[in-house]
């Protein structure tokens, strides 16, 4: 064996072979607990198995996808949305004027789901309902983390003075329960869509606007914040560029969160009998005049709609839950 | 002949992960004997934890002990029941953990703690556990035990949460000990004081330890017997002395020889091993170090298997190391690699390569041969000598005010700097050491103009960067720029790397967009990483090519001096060596100054020209590198000299206590006069009515003592200086 | 620990200024103020002028919200035309019930979450877990009011142990404390979902740390882990979690008092808000703010007590 004789090691560095494969950290069961970490987060894919450099999106559909349940999630929301939406248009209903001869009856060949109090068909109605309750869904979602966003970013960069005042406004109107609040505000004027998506907003903005501040503090001290700002970067350059995409994750998150959140809170209000005037209607409304018949065993007033906002929000939650996974990916294959 | 305590044999370990099993342990056999001290050493992820837990049979859900028996006392640990194994966790067998913070449970007490072995194991009542609970805390050195007892780990010290820890180890008297990373989350110096006090106890108790650690000079200086592990498997195995003296397997030998040492030439490359270990999922086939191997030959796509080489020294290589000498004297010879002739590797093409090897392109400095060959020291030195002050920091100070009671008032200031002058040379290497806590750090953050100074001022090339504003401020950044510690943190997670390493040009608005990517390209060349790097994102790296991307992000904008807090200090001690000679040879290429700052006196005896030496708020000592670690002049240099554990067993096992004592005090209330008057052992009583003035040890050499331990020199200015040290005597009782 | 009270119990009282203030803004959003909201649309214009001079809504705004301020500090919350009695008889006469209604299902919430989080979290990923986690969502996923009506239709219209409504519970007219059963319960159930989710994560977080694996290292049972090293730990951040969901938990018994005909002052709230009887809705809303800062600040006080790294300071 020649072993001494050997030449000095060319290099550092093995040569680039040509393995078409990528770097990966040892992503061995390391030394301390990272195993049963590994064993209950291998949601990621190998690098290894990335042949080609993936781009964010392949990356992140196939994390959502592999969390079975949210993909579920998914399949149950977008047929929700096609039965609201599109149904109508396959099923033909009167849905403005309301008959006397025809209420309460119970599912037949031309009422497939009965009829509701009003005499309205109870299937067209459901679907009906569920473009308002999805609409509801989606807006305060949109509009609350927006919102939230803006506000929590603002008072978590500027911090100080500003911040201690933006967050104990924060903390005081969190601290006025919800319902009472948005009774309230409905109370001042009988909403229509657009108005409920407002005051539902104006209570739901509050925690992620929390939510955003708090991760945004930490952003801050980030040394790959401290890196840019050692090199010229202007505040609104590293909001941009480095806080803003970091915080995404968690706020999309969220936001879906906010979507299950105000479907049910919808249906509150609506229960409470302060949603908008019939003819419009919602799932929430719907459920509370099944509620009203109760004792009269109109069923397929009750449990259709109940079935349909349990089923909407727990699979906006789900999803939620697959999105989170996405949104951490890279940060967990550490 | 002693008894024997422990005695594992083939034990295999396995993780269930979704995507594959891997063996984290595999083939593991090692015994230890009453009173013995038995090492288990290898990189992060080379299973040497995961045999510790093993024997435990500690392994999270998804481990299992797949084959082999762990033998305590005669007795197969590994069919027992788990009713059964509680019994002898805890009251056998103890382990402590590397952190000893989160390791002790925060809302109890550390009486209870200490206690709850006792109570488990013996039903102690309260009185008699109690009683031997003080009893443990005295042995484990705790200071006034009595009144120690009720209070939550979060109240203690780190060096002391870390001796509560072992009490509640000892509390059962248990007959082996495995002791998992015990030092590492400490500071050196209480690193050997923890050290010691496991060396004394193991020999008042008579008890078996395993010392699993990554750190060979620990290795060196307290065990017996050493096992070396990689990737899962045992690759050598030998008693101490004879392992540093005849290492046979080349993963050892490359180890040993990657570290910098305090005596090490700073002007030779430092060896290192290329590429990183494998993934335990995609091994290569047969030896699993064959692919970073210099001696690999086409024999070792089967698999070594582990043979006695010499009596009681196990080693699984077909290619053993004979001679440790001649090898290294091929390793270090000057320059050596400089245009040598890249012949592929006598690697397998089948094995599969370490896939990263992919990633390191063929064109970085070192392998192509460095443009600018290393000149010898006297050069640099003369070099240097002549040079422009690039930096002067002149009496900094650096005070965090601390609010308290329920209207947060200021009740005091912690004083992070106190009164810190020194200066950089332009080209040179300037390193900051010190335990945590001395404000190396905060220092490092006002040199890089982050961080505003209480008093005193920073001049970069004569301007003081921080009294200019927005526009010309953001301008002039781009001569300083930053390297981190923490690989993972200091590289933001959503961009690619093309745009991480574009960033800085953008923002300077440096070139236009084809520049600026042929600028990142080669920069990527620079720092020996493939252009395919562009568009990954950094999760894609391990640790080291992280640092990479962080030192070439950091020479973007061509900087002047470029600040390094603690650049290798999270990396792997054979990771650590390849960023540590891309240091330099960037330094060579780019004429770059460097203020480094680490706790590692190793690493900066290694890398700088000149090393100022910090405690608490003070630069104790300043000096050129050489003459600060051969010739200290304060003691607390002295001491930290001393405390780094050296592998070398002949040098290692004659120190024999821990050098500096004690703990660092409070930055809120520093001791008067010396700071360093509570820890030093020839503290006097001037020591605490005066602060010592900075004194002349030689050329460029100053310390702050009232009793050096060299006689001061009359002349300060002697001889070619190889830095103007601009420090002045701070009026006494400035602080 | 004082710094620590002084400062959060400061913190509450900032709080509370600010919600004043917002609510004496709505009270000057309404359309026509607070006398049109007051005496309703048909108001003669002297029967505005004697209650605007009476309220004193003719001075500056800062005075006036002085004045409402220094009255709702003493309980002078205004006057119900509609019900014909001053807000503060009428709450003192709904709160009571409403401790009643929201302790005890808070308390029985608590009882059940505690242990059934800390049970999945050492269960972790184990079928059992699996299923009681799925159950736990499809509970967190129900709007409140379904809940009740679930359990109406189970415990009392199939099988008939339990009343279906509350109405006269606690006025005189009946205090069978069997009314109070299926409320508690509905209100109750969701945040069992809502506690027992965030007490497993925080159960499997602590399972998973260094002291808990130094307690195994011990030689400690699963009993002794669980009770004397991962309940505590896990509790500090439930306590905390509890005192904020406690909005949460009040919006829901405005609905379960809806449903159930519960004279509390949810019931008392929805009524108001259909009659549009503002000095009740705002005296509602000033209560049960009141309720939440305070059952916030004793929250965060139960945290700081269990855990020592606060109490210590």
């Amino acid at each position: 064996m020649t072993t001494h004789d050997n030449p000095p090691p060319p290099s550092q560095e093995l040569p680039a072979a040509g393995a078409a494969t990528m770097a990966t950290r040892p992503s061995a069961p390391s030394p301390q607990r990272s195993g049963e970490r590994a064993a209950t987060a291998p949601g990621a894919p190998r690098d290894s198995d990335v042949a080609a450099p993936a781009s964010a999106w392949r990356l992140g559909l196939r994390t959502f996808t592999e969390n079975h349940l949210a993909t579920v999630g998914l399949v149950i929301l977008v047929l929700l949305v096609l039965f609201s939406f599109v149904g109508p248009l396959l099923y033909h209903t009167n849905q403005v004027a309301s008959s006397l001869i025809s209420q309460n009856l119970p599912p037949s060949g031309s009422h497939l789901l009965g009829t509701s109090p009003e005499g309205r068909d109870e299937l067209g109605r459901l679907m009906l309902g569920g473009q308002s309750t999805i609409e509801v869904g989606l807006g305060v979602g949109v509009l609350a983390t927006l919102f939230g966003l803006v506000y929590g970013a603002l008072s978590g960069f500027v911090g100080g003075v500003l911040d201690a005042v933006m967050m104990r406004v924060v903390d005081a109107l969190l601290s006025i329960p919800y319902l009472f609040f948005v009774v309230l505000l409905a109370a001042l004027a009988r909403p229509n869509l657009l108005l409920v998506i407002v005051v539902l907003s104006a209570a739901s903005w509050l925690s992620t606007a929390r939510l955003v501040r708090g991760e945004t503090l930490s952003l801050r001290t980030r040394d790959y914040v401290t890196a840019s700002q050692g090199f010229g970067s202007r505040a609104h350059q590293v909001i941009a560029r480095h806080i803003t995409p970091n915080l995404l994750g968690v706020v999309v998150v969220n936001g879906t969160l906010k979507v299950a959140d105000a479907i049910l809170a919808f249906a509150s209000i609506a229960y409470l009998g302060l949603g908008p005037p019939p003819p419009a209607t919602n799932w929430g409304e719907l459920l509370s005049a099944g509620i009203n018949n109760l004792f009269d065993g109109y069923w397929w007033q009750l449990w259709p709609a109940g079935l349909l906002i349990v089923l909407t929000v727990l699979a906006v939650n789900v999803i939620g839950d697959g999105l989170s996974d996405v949104a951490e990916i890279r940060l967990q294959k550490r | 002949m002693k008894q024997r305590i422990l005695e594992v044999e083939h034990l295999r370990t396995e993780f269930h992960l979704r995507s594959a099993n891997v063996a984290a342990v595999d083939d593991v056999s090692l015994t230890i004997d009453q009173g013995e001290c038995v090492g288990l050493v290898g990189e992060s992820g080379c299973g040497k934890s995961t045999t510790g837990l093993s024997i435990m049979r500690l392994l999270p859900r998804s481990g299992h002990v797949t084959a082999g028996r762990v033998l305590l006392d005669g007795r197969d640990l590994v069919p027992l029941s788990e009713a059964q194994m509680r019994q002898v966790r805890g009251r056998e067998v103890s382990m402590i953990f590397q952190d000893p913070m989160t390791s002790l449970n925060p809302t109890m007490t550390i009486g209870a703690q200490v206690a709850e072995p006792l109570v488990i194991h013996f039903g102690s009542s309260k009185k008699a556990a109690m009683d031997r609970t003080l009893e443990t805390l005295h042995l484990v050195g705790i200071p006034n035990p009595r009144e120690r007892v009720d209070d939550y780990p979060h109240q203690l010290s780190g060096g002391l949460r870390q001796r509560v820890m072992i009490a509640t180890a000892l509390a059962a008297e248990p007959k082996l000990l495995i002791a998992d990373e015990p030092t590492t989350a400490l500071d050196v110096t209480i690193q050997a004081q923890i050290l010691d006090l496991l060396d004394r106890l193991r020999e008042e108790l008579s008890m078996a330890v395993l010392l699993i650690t990554h750190d060979i000079g620990v290795i060196a200086g307290r065990t017996d017997r050493v096992m070396v592990m990689y990737a899962g498997r045992m690759v050598e195995s030998a008693t101490t002395d004879e392992l540093f003296a005849a290492t046979r397997h080349p993963y050892a030998e490359a180890l040993l020889q990657s570290i910098p040492q305090l005596t090490q030439d700073a002007n030779a490359r430092l060896p290192s091993i290329p590429g990183h270990p494998p993934d335990l999922s995609r091994l290569p086939p047969g030896c699993r170090f064959a692919p970073r191997c210099r001696y690999a030959s086409p024999a070792c796509i089967e698999e070594p298997p582990l043979e006695e080489a010499a009596t009681g020294h196990l080693v699984a290589c077909f290619h053993p190391v004979g001679v440790l000498s001649g090898a290294a004297a091929a390793w270090s010879a000057p320059g050596a690699p400089a245009g040598a002739p890249t012949s592929p590797p006598p690697v397998p093409a089948s094995a599969a390569l370490d896939a990263s090897a992919a990633l390191d392109a063929s064109g970085s400095p070192a392998r192509a041969g460095d443009p600018t060959p290393p000149p010898d020291a006297t050069t640099r030195r003369l070099t240097l000598a002549a040079a422009a002050v690039l930096v002067e920091v002149d009496h900094l100070v650096k005070e965090y005010p601390v609010r308290g009671g329920g209207l947060r008032r200021r009740v005091g200031s912690v004083k992070a700097v106190s009164d810190v002058s020194f200066g950089i040379r332009r080209g040179e290497t300037f390193g900051l050491v010190g335990e945590s806590g001395c404000g190396k750090s905060t220092l490092g953050r006002m040199v890089a103009a982050l961080e505003r100074p209480t008093s005193g001022t920073v001049r970069l090339g004569g301007d003081e960067l921080l009294r200019l504003r927005g526009a010309d401020l953001r301008r002039r950044r781009r001569e300083l720029q930053l390297m981190f510690q923490d690989p993972y943190a200091s590289l933001d997670p959503r961009m690619r790397v093309g745009s991480i390493l574009r960033e800085p040009l953008v923002v300077q608005g440096v070139g236009d967009r084809r520049q600026q990517w042929e600028t990142v390209a080669s920069l990527l060349d620079e720092v020996g990483l493939s252009r395919r790097a562009i568009d990954l994102y950094p999760h894609e790296f391990s640790g080291g090519q992280r640092q990479r991307i962080g030192l070439a992000r950091a020479l973007t904008l061509n900087p002047r001096l470029v600040v390094a807090d603690e650049p290798v200090s999270a990396l792997d001690v054979s990771i650590q060596s390849q960023i540590l000679n891309l240091m330099k040879a960037l330094q060579r290429s780019h004429g770059l100054t460097y203020l480094v700052i680490s706790h590692d006196l190793a690493v900066l005896r290694y890398l700088s020209d000149t090393i100022g030496v910090m405690y608490l708020g003070k630069m104790v000592e300043l000096g050129a590198a050489d003459d600060v670690y051969a010739r200290p002049a304060h003691p607390y240099t002295h001491g930290l000299i001393q405390a780094i554990p050296v592998p070398d067993p002949s040098i290692e096992k004659a120190k024999r206590s821990a050098a500096v004592r004690g703990e660092l005090p409070s930055a809120v209330n520093p001791p008067s006069g010396c700071r360093f008057r509570t820890r030093c052992p020839l503290a006097q009583e001037i020591c605490a009515e005066e602060e010592p003035p900075l004194r002349g040890f030689g050329p460029g050499h100053v310390a702050a003592c009232h009793f050096p331990l060299l006689s001061p020199s009359t002349d300060q200015q002697a001889g070619a200086v190889p830095v103007v040290s601009v420090a002045s005597e701070p009026a006494p009782g400035a602080s | 620990m004082t710094g620590f009270v002084v400062r959060r119990f400061g913190q509450a009282v900032v709080v509370m200024i600010i919600v004043s203030m917002v609510i004496f803004g709505i009270l000057h959003v309404l359309p026509g103020g607070l006398v049109r909201a007051q005496l309703g649309p048909r108001a003669t214009a002297y029967a505005v002028r004697q209650l605007t001079v009476q309220e004193g809504l003719n001075k500056p705004i800062v005075v006036q919200y002085g004045i409402w301020a220094w009255h709702a500090l003493q309980g002078r919350l205004g006057f119900s035309y509609k019900l014909n009695e001053s807000v503060g008889a009428l709450l003192s006469q709904y709160l009571p019930r409403d401790l009643l209604l929201v302790g005890t299902s808070l308390l029985l919430a608590i009882a059940i979450a505690v242990p059934l989080g800390l049970w999945q979290g050492y269960r972790r990923n184990r079928p059992d877990d699996h299923a009681l986690s799925a159950l736990m969502l499809v509970f967190y996923s129900m709007p409140t009011f379904l809940l009740g009506v679930i359990l109406i239709v189970v415990l009392n219209i199939w099988v008939d142990v339990l009343p279906s409504t509350a109405t006269n519970f606690g006025t005189g007219l009946g205090t069978d404390f069997r009314v109070l059963a299926l409320p508690v319960f509905a209100l109750c159930l969701g945040n069992v979902s809502y506690f027992s989710r965030y007490m497993r994560s925080s159960t499997v977080d602590n399972l998973l740390s260094d002291h808990v694996r130094t307690a195994l290292a011990k030689g400690a049972s699963p009993r002794r882990l669980l009770l004397r090293h991962v309940l505590r730990n896990s509790l500090t951040s439930t306590v905390t979690l509890i005192g904020l969901t406690l909005p949460y938990v009040l919006s829901g018994s405005l609905i379960i008092e809806a449903l159930f005909n519960f004279p509390g002052m949810g019931l008392l709230f929805w009524n108001a808000a259909q009659d549009r009887d503002f000095p009740v809705l705002l005296g509602v809303v000033l209560v049960v703010t009141v309720a939440t800062v305070v059952g916030n600040l004793l929250a965060d006080l139960g945290y700081a007590a269990l855990d020592p790294r606060i109490r210590y300071k």
